[in-house]
């Protein structure tokens, strides 16, 4: 040892002295390996907790597509500015002093000392002297004042150079300040892509300003398919499904209703996280910004629907008014797709995504027009006359009427009195009425007569193995099953009375979507489809190898194997009441098209006042190979036949078009 | 033998030794590097987003303090140190004329006046008093040993020990002042005063303390006797972890009082979060988290609590270099005072030494909470010009001593 031999020789004192030495040294060394290396992990933990921050950081919405992979949702750019709160650190603190010696200046007080040796010697001597010091209260104040004086300077030239009239009030500041110190302060959400120019032009110069690249969710076709798509919602809760704690939350999306809300968890994808460092001022620290996790972005919702077709219903559907409340449905008799599923009026869903204005959110709130109600899937009517296809089915189905027996014809007056006072009146007047006349003529009389004999309980039976009075089972939570009343619950003394309501279409209310399956089952020989909404669900990754995954097409929901013979007299009947001249269907006709319909006109009564009608137009199309079935309703109509039918006709023209023009239903092979 | 003492043949053909001590210079040099480095990486980031210019660095005007101090290491050299010693009373007198300059128009900083402001330059006069102090009581106690004993000549040195540490003591500055006492202990020690005294002035040092600790501890506000200023009280209150509040105090003055002591404990506990999550083998040069971020203040890092940024960034392991660098200075001292020519060379010797090592102890012990947090540099190593010229011109008083000592 060549520098601590000195322990061991030399005098008494100085041996003392080096052994002094060495016992302190080593007792350093000894405090330093228990905080360094006994306590270190400790340690290490504290430092951890209080310079990172994890921040959750969203995942890419996943997009909604129609069957052809044309978006109903879609994701932009958008560009948003914010502050940075750390890059002002300086300028906050010129500001304190500023406003600090301004404040220390109107109160008469003065803390400055001469700069100079002389002057403080001769300070020393002088008369007196006002020393400020500041409470706690009061500094804290200042800082405020000095961080929003700075913010709301740069808010005032940003609104110059934009023309923007973007206001944060104090306690706005303060509240970001508080809470999410280390995120940047938003000012403007959404940049309009002139404004963007105008930015990048001038070159950027504001400091502590950025521009911030954000996705955005976009719906490009508008209001087009809005029930259905539903719309998102900025939300900054906690996602449930989310176990990770975190100590911020960027700004998230949440589908509120339709495919954005049912698929909500598929469409969000996983939310990743990051950590950021911050300073001991609670700033975010400059590169100190790490993904700890990225986030998996959300899979596309690949839809049923057509846009092409979309567009053609709605503006079918809009031409009856243009302040119409109503639905249109189109399903493939097939195998049970929706093609286009229209309720009117429509909402805009990219006015949820920011927020709207006040006018716009009472316009959505009207109590008459109800924008947000999805009238094709939650709305449910008496189907009326539209419900005599089903009453002769059930006729023919138990023998009550058979295709000989069809073509006898009945005495009708025009009215129908059952009992001693109960009138009900028909549209169709009095006269010799065989089924085919009947039916084009929607005789009341004739249907009310059959199902009578037909008797509650049969007609009630046919109508649930249609699956009326049940929900369809799409994924919407916007659904209703309709009323079907149950035969044990209605009393001996009223059965004749609702059977005869019954067999006309009243007593029970369907949904559009409901009759729309009804008439593909009609169309196709039986068969009760389960609707089927979304054909697949593909990875929001495009390099990921996963397969998308499908729903199977054509699920048979029951099957009711109707005979041809029947099949045969109800098509013939359903094409004659379009294509006859004095069929209630006529306005549907279609050159070149055969299609197969029936009216209906629900009247709603409160007592024996007439207050509203609901109109319909039920329908399948071609008649020799039907593919489409076609269900139009429209409250407050004037009838079926002069409101309903015009609508499915523009619809048919489109789907006759599309035959036609070999537009397949793409994306969709098996 | 050691590396210092190879023999060699001077020009007049004289078998003399080495004039360097090599250990003792090679480990001042590593601690100027060791400052140099790591005062950069506590300050550099800060200061190069400021835009300072190269000769605004801290680290660059360490270095110039460095190669400032070297020179006058040089220059003290060149007269041996029993002739300096002559000038002791005069140094010593001078020291206190300017503490009392400070006194009377110091510049304040955070609430105490420990810099006289002489335009481009600010000093620190506590600094060289501490050297004055040395040589002036050096000085005194190398007389025969056998007036030690007289009571005259020892409440004499008292006096000259006790009169600075009062001007510092009132500056105010503990720490600084209460570094005078261990090197006055020492030397007296080394000088051989009779054991009885120095135990009766170490009984009452000792008594002196427990009255202080007593009364910071658990003595009410209105019956305390010393007049010990409220953050040095606080800081006391902090290193045992008791509350700042009375007994008797209401539930809000209690509540109050827990937050000021959080507030109060903030440097010590950051500090020992910087040692801490350094580990073993530390986080790498420039990498540490806790300057860098702001959590330990940046009016400290570079300065009194450098030693938290270099355990922070290299570990355990770099921290126990640091420490056998200065025990290689430390023990060089002995042995230099154990080879000195004279008595005075052996007195001023071991005070360099108790000098040096009292300012280690406490400045590192502060950063693990061995000790209550003073504002005491840690030799060569901490950022100020003043501290680092008076350190070098301490090692270069055991230079003088060694290059004129018995077998030279």
């Amino acid at each position: 040892m060549l520098v601590v031999d000195q322990i061991n020789k030399g005098d008494g004192s100085l041996r003392m002295v080096a052994w002094g030495v060495a016992a302190g040294l080593g007792l350093l060394l000894a405090g330093l390996w228990r905080t360094q290396v006994v306590q270190g992990e400790y340690y290490r933990g504290r430092q951890e907790t209080q310079s990172f921050r994890s921040v959750r950081v969203p995942a890419t919405r996943g997009r909604i597509l129609d069957r052809n992979g044309q978006a109903l949702a879609d994701n932009q750019p958008r560009y948003r500015l914010d502050v940075y709160l750390d890059e002002l650190v300086p300028q906050f603190a010129a500001e304190e002093r500023r406003l600090r010696a301004a404040y220390v200046a109107a109160r008469g007080l003065t803390n400055a000392l001469p700069s100079s040796f002389w002057g403080r010697l001769a300070a020393r001597f002088s008369a007196k002297r006002t020393k400020t010091s500041l409470g706690a209260d009061e500094r804290e104040a200042l800082r405020r004042a000095a961080r929003y004086g700075v913010v709301s300077n740069i808010i005032h030239e940003v609104n110059q150079r934009l023309g923007l009239r973007v206001a944060r009030t104090e306690g706005d500041l303060y509240r970001h300040w508080r809470q999410q110190r280390a995120l940047p302060f938003p000012l403007v959400n959404r940049l309009e892509p002139a404004q963007v120019a105008v930015l990048t032009e001038q070159g950027w110069s504001i400091p502590g300003v950025e521009l911030d690249l954000v996705p955005s969710r976009h719906y490009p076709n508008g209001t087009m398919a809005a029930h259905v798509v539903g719309y998102v919602k900025a939300t900054e809760d906690p996602d449930p499904a989310d176990e990770r704690d975190f100590d911020y939350r960027l700004r998230d999306h949440r589908g509120e209703v339709g495919l954005e809300g049912a698929y909500d968890r598929v469409l969000r994808g996983t939310a990743g996280a990051k950590s950021i460092l911050i300073n001991s001022s609670g700033y975010r620290h400059r590169q100190g910004e790490m993904l700890l996790e990225s986030p998996v972005p959300g899979a596309h919702v690949v839809t049923t629907l057509d846009v092409a077709l979309q567009r053609a219903v709605e503006g079918s559907l809009a031409q009856v008014s243009g302040e119409e409340r109503g639905a249109a449905v189109v399903v493939d008799v097939r195998n049970g797709d929706i093609l286009a599923m229209a309720s009117a009026p429509a909402f805009d869903p990219n006015g949820w995504i920011d927020g709207m204005r006040k006018a716009d959110y009472e316009r959505l709130l009207d109590t008459k027009m109800r924008p947000m109600f999805n009238r094709a899937t939650y709305g449910s009517y008496n189907p009326g006359s539209t419900f005599k296809v089903v009453t002769a089915l059930a006729c023919l189905d138990a023998g009550v009427l058979t295709p000989e027996g069809a073509r006898e014809t009945m005495r009708t007056l025009g009215y129908y009195r059952l009992g001693r006072n109960h009138v009900i009146d028909d549209t169709a007047p009095a006269g010799e009425y065989d089924f085919n006349r009947a039916f084009i003529k929607s005789s009341n009389a004739y249907f009310i007569d059959h199902g009578l004999r037909l008797g509650l309980g049969p007609l009630l039976a046919y109508a649930r193995r249609l699956h009326l009075g049940e929900k369809t089972g799409l994924r919407l939570n916007e659904e209703t099953a309709g009323i079907l009343p149950d035969a044990s619950d209605i009393p001996g003394a009223y059965a004749a009375g609702k059977t005869a309501n019954l067999s006309i279409g009243q007593e029970l209310t369907v949904t559009p979507l409901q009759l729309a399956l009804v008439f593909s089952a009609v169309a196709n020989g039986g068969s009760v489809w389960w609707p089927r909404l979304v054909d697949r669900i593909e990875p929001g990754d495009a390099l990921s190898m996963e397969a998308p995954e499908r729903v199977r097409e054509g699920q048979v929901r029951s099957r009711l194997g109707i005979p041809r013979a029947h099949l045969a007299l109800v098509h013939a009947a359903m094409r004659d009441d379009v294509a006859l001249d004095d069929g209630t269907g006529r306005a549907a006709r279609v050159a070149g098209y055969a299609v197969c319909g029936k009216t209906g006109t629900a009247e709603v009564k409160s007592g024996r006042k007439l207050v509203d009608r609901i109109t319909w137009f039920a329908s399948f199309a071609p008649f020799e190979s039907p593919r489409y079935a076609v269900v139009v309703m429209v409250e407050s109509g004037g009838s079926g036949g002069r409101t309903c039918a015009p609508v499915a006709r523009r619809i048919y023209e489109h789907l006759r078009d599309r035959d036609r023009g070999g537009v397949t239903l793409g994306g969709l092979t098996p | 033998m050691n590396a210092g003492s190879i023999p060699y043949k001077s020009m007049d053909g004289v078998t003399r030794e080495r004039v360097l001590d090599r250990a003792l210079w090679l480990a001042v040099l590593g601690l100027m590097l060791v400052g140099a480095a790591f005062i950069f990486s506590a300050t550099g980031a800060n200061e190069s987003a400021r835009g300072a210019s190269w000769h605004g660095y801290t680290a660059v005007r360490q270095t110039v303090a460095y190669v400032l101090g070297a020179g006058l290491v040089a220059a003290l050299c060149l007269v041996d140190y029993s002739r300096l010693a002559r000038w002791a009373m005069v140094a010593y007198w001078a020291s206190i004329g300017l503490l009392a300059c400070v006194y009377l128009f110091g510049v304040e900083r955070l609430g105490a006046k420990r810099w006289i402001d002489l335009g481009p330059v600010q000093f620190q006069p506590s600094e060289f008093a501490k050297l004055a102090f040395l040589f002036a009581f050096a000085n005194f106690l190398s007389r025969p040993q056998g007036e030690l004993g007289g009571r005259g000549v020892f409440l004499k040195a008292l006096g000259m020990a006790m009169l600075p540490f009062g001007l510092v003591l009132k500056q105010p500055d503990l720490g600084s002042a209460l570094v005078f006492m261990p090197a006055a202990v020492v030397m007296m020690w080394v000088a051989g005063v009779p054991g009885r005294l120095l135990g009766r002035f170490l009984g009452g040092g000792l008594a002196m303390v427990a009255l202080v600790l007593v009364q910071v501890l658990f003595v009410p506000a209105r019956w305390r006797v010393v007049p010990l200023e409220d953050y040095q009280r606080h800081r006391l209150l902090v290193y045992f972890n008791m509350d700042f509040s009375d007994p008797g105090a209401t539930e809000a003055q209690r509540v109050a009082a827990r937050a000021e002591k959080a507030n109060k404990s903030y440097n010590v506990d950051q500090a020992l979060i910087s040692v801490g999550s350094g580990g073993m083998w530390g986080k790498g040069w420039r990498h540490g988290t806790q300057g860098a971020l702001g959590y330990l203040p940046r009016a400290v890092a570079h300065n009194d609590f450098i030693f938290s940024v270099i355990a922070e960034e290299t570990g355990f392991v770099g921290s126990a270099v640091v420490l056998a660098l200065y025990g290689t200075v430390l023990f060089s001292g002995i042995k230099i005072a154990g080879q000195a020519r004279d008595r005075l060379g052996r007195i001023l010797a071991s005070g360099v030494v108790a000098l040096l090592f009292t300012h280690v102890f406490v400045n590192v012990g502060m950063n693990i909470r061995l000790m209550p947090v003073t504002g005491i540099p840690l030799p060569l190593l901490s950022a100020g010009g003043t501290s680092v010229v008076c350190s070098l011109l301490a090692v270069g008083i055991l230079q003088n001593i060694h290059q004129n000592r018995r077998n030279y």
